[in-house]
C-alpha cells in the first residue's frame, strides 16, 4: 500500500470477491482513475480464472443431458432476441397505431359535435314549431306525396313558415332538396335547401324567402344539384297551395 | 476445440441450434458439474446448478466476448455465481472441515483430451500444491465458498489481519508462479 495507491493491498481480495462491500466500493472509485491499479487487478484476475479451472472435473449424471434437451425445447420460443431492426419496426408500428387512434378520436369528436349541433337545431326548430302552434293566426297545412307526409306551419302575420316532413328519402352527396315559395304569378323563389334524414325520420325547416310570406300562394320541393339552383330544375317531390 | 470453433458454435447456439449446444455441453459439462460439486457439496444441488448454468449459456450465448477469456472460463464464472447464489439462497454451506482438504482440492484428474490452455493451468496447480496449507484454506473459503475476509476470520477464528495477509500472500505467490511459466 502506498499513498498514491491506497488500495493496492486490497486488490487480491477484491479479485476473489472477498473484499467487504464498503471497501470494495472505495476501491472501485479509485480504479476509475488509476490505470496502474487496473493493470494490477487484471493480473490477479488471471489467477482467478486459473482457480476456476483447478477444480477436478466430475462426470454429471447421464440424465442431465436429456433433461437439458427437454428444457431447451421449452426455452426455444424465448430464444430469438428481438433485433434492433424489429424493435424499430415495433416502434414505428406503435407510432402509426397512436396516429390512427388520434385520427379516429378527432373524427369521433367531430362526429359528436355534428350530432350535437344537429340536436341543437332540432330543439330550436321544435321550440319554433311549438311557438308557432301556440301563436294566433297560425295555419297548419297537411302535406302528403306518396310516402312523404308532413305539415306546413304558416303564420303570415308573423311572416313565419316552418316545414316539417316525414320519410323524406336521403339523397346522395351530389343532390339536395330545395323548397320554393310560389307567388300568384307562378314565380318560384328559393326558401332554402335541406337533406333528408334517416334518423330521425323527419326534417323541420324554417323557410326563408327574403320577401313577405303574404306575397306567396304555394310551396313546392324539388330535388336539385348540391348547393341548390336559382330556379327549379329537378324532380318535384310535392307542391301545395295555401 | 479452438477458440474460433467455439465462437462459431456460440453463434449457432444464439440462433437456437441444439446440436451446437450439445457439443459444448459434452465438452465442458464435467468441469461445470465438478465446480458445482466443489461449491455446493451435494450431487443434486450440483446437478441443478449445472443445468442452470447451461440454460444461461443457451439464452445468453451472444453475450460472450472472446477478449475477456476462454469459453470455459466464461462458463465456469457463470457456474460459480450460480452455485454461490444457491448457497446464499438456501443459506447452505458445506462443513468447513470436510470441504478444505488441500490434497483433494488441488488434485487435477488427468485428461487425454486436455487443451494447451488447461495444461498451463495444471502447471499453476502444481505450484498451488506447494503453498502452505493455511494459504490454500483461505483461498478455498474466499473463492469457492464465497466468504468475505471478515467471514473467513469468524469461521476460522483467525484475526482479520491474518486472513488479509495470508490471502494476499497466497495470491501473490500464485501470480508469480503463473507468470514464470
Amino acid at each position: 500500500m502506498t499513498q498514491e495507491h491506497p488500495f493496492l493491498d486490497d486488490l487480491p481480495a477484491y479479485a476473489l470477491g472477498a473484499l467487504e462491500a464498503e471497501a470494495a466500493q472505495a476501491l472501485e472509485r479509485h480504479l476509475r482513475t488509476c490505470e496502474a491499479c487496473r493493470a494490477e487487478l487484471a493480473s490477479y484476475r488471471t489467477v482467478r480464472e486459473g482457480l476456476l479451472m483447478a477444480v477436478p472435473p466430475a462426470p454429471p449424471p447421464v440424465r442431465l443431458r436429456g433433461e437439458l434437451q427437454r428444457q431447451l425445447s421449452r426455452h426455444q420460443k424465448a430464444l430469438p432476441r428481438r433485433s434492433a431492426l424489429s424493435l424499430r419496426w415495433s416502434a414505428l408500428a406503435l407510432v402509426i397505431l397512436l396516429l390512427l387512434l388520434n385520427i379516429y378520436s378527432i373524427l369521433q369528436v367531430r362526429s359528436l359535435r355534428r350530432e350535437q349541433a344537429g340536436l341543437a337545431r332540432r330543439v330550436e326548430t321544435g321550440q319554433s314549431a311549438l311557438a308557432m302552434l301556440a301563436a294566433e293566426g297560425t295555419q297548419s297545412i297537411h302535406i302528403q306525396a306518396g310516402n312523404v307526409s308532413g305539415t306546413l306551419l304558416l303564420n303570415r302575420g308573423r311572416d313565419s313558415a316552418l316545414l316539417i316532413l316525414w320519410n323524406l328519402p336521403a339523397l346522395d352527396l351530389e343532390q339536395t332538396y330545395q323548397a320554393w315559395l310560389i307567388d300568384s304569378q307562378g314565380q318560384r323563389t328559393s326558401a332554402g335547401i335541406f337533406q333528408g334524414e334517416a334518423q330521425p325520420a323527419y326534417i323541420a325547416k324554417q323557410l326563408l324567402a327574403g320577401a313577405a310570406l303574404s306575397n306567396f300562394v304555394g310551396l313546392g320541393v324539388t330535388v336539385e344539384p348540391a348547393g341548390g339552383s336559382p330556379q327549379p330544375t329537378g324532380r318535384r317531390v310535392f307542391k301545395i297551395d295555401f | 476445440m479452438a477458440l474460433q470453433d467455439e465462437i462459431e458454435l456460440l453463434v449457432r447456439i444464439a440462433r437456437g441450434d441444439q446440436a451446437a449446444f450439445l457439443l459444448i455441453y459434452d465438452r465442458y459439462a464435467g468441469h461445470v458439474y465438478g465446480l458445482g460439486l466443489r461449491i455446493l457439496g451435494d450431487e443434486m444441488l450440483a446437478e441443478e446448478a449445472t443445468q442452470d448454468t447451461f440454460l444461461k449459456l443457451w439464452s445468453q450465448a451472444r453475450r460472450f466476448t472472446a477478449e475477456r477469456g476462454s469459453l470455459l472460463a466464461w462458463l465456469l464464472t457463470i457456474a460459480r455465481r450460480t452455485a454461490l447464489d444457491r448457497v446464499r439462497l438456501e443459506d447452505r454451506r458445506p462443513a468447513l472441515s470436510g470441504a478444505t482438504d488441500p490434497e483433494e482440492l488441488w488434485q487435477v484428474i488427468p485428461d487425454a483430451d486436455t487443451l494447451s490452455e488447461e495444461t498451463r493451468w495444471r502447471s499453476l496447480h502444481m505450484v498451488v500444491q506447494a503453498l502452505p496449507a493455511e494459504y490454500r484454506q483461505v483461498i478455498e473459503l474466499a473463492y469457492y465458498q464465497g466468504l468475505s475476509q471478515s467471514e473467513i476470520a469468524a469461521a476460522l477464528g483467525w484475526p482479520l489481519g491474518t486472513v488479509k495477509t495470508r490471502l494476499r500472500s497466497a495470491m501473490q505467490q500464485l501470480r508469480q508462479a503463473w507468470q514464470a511459466q
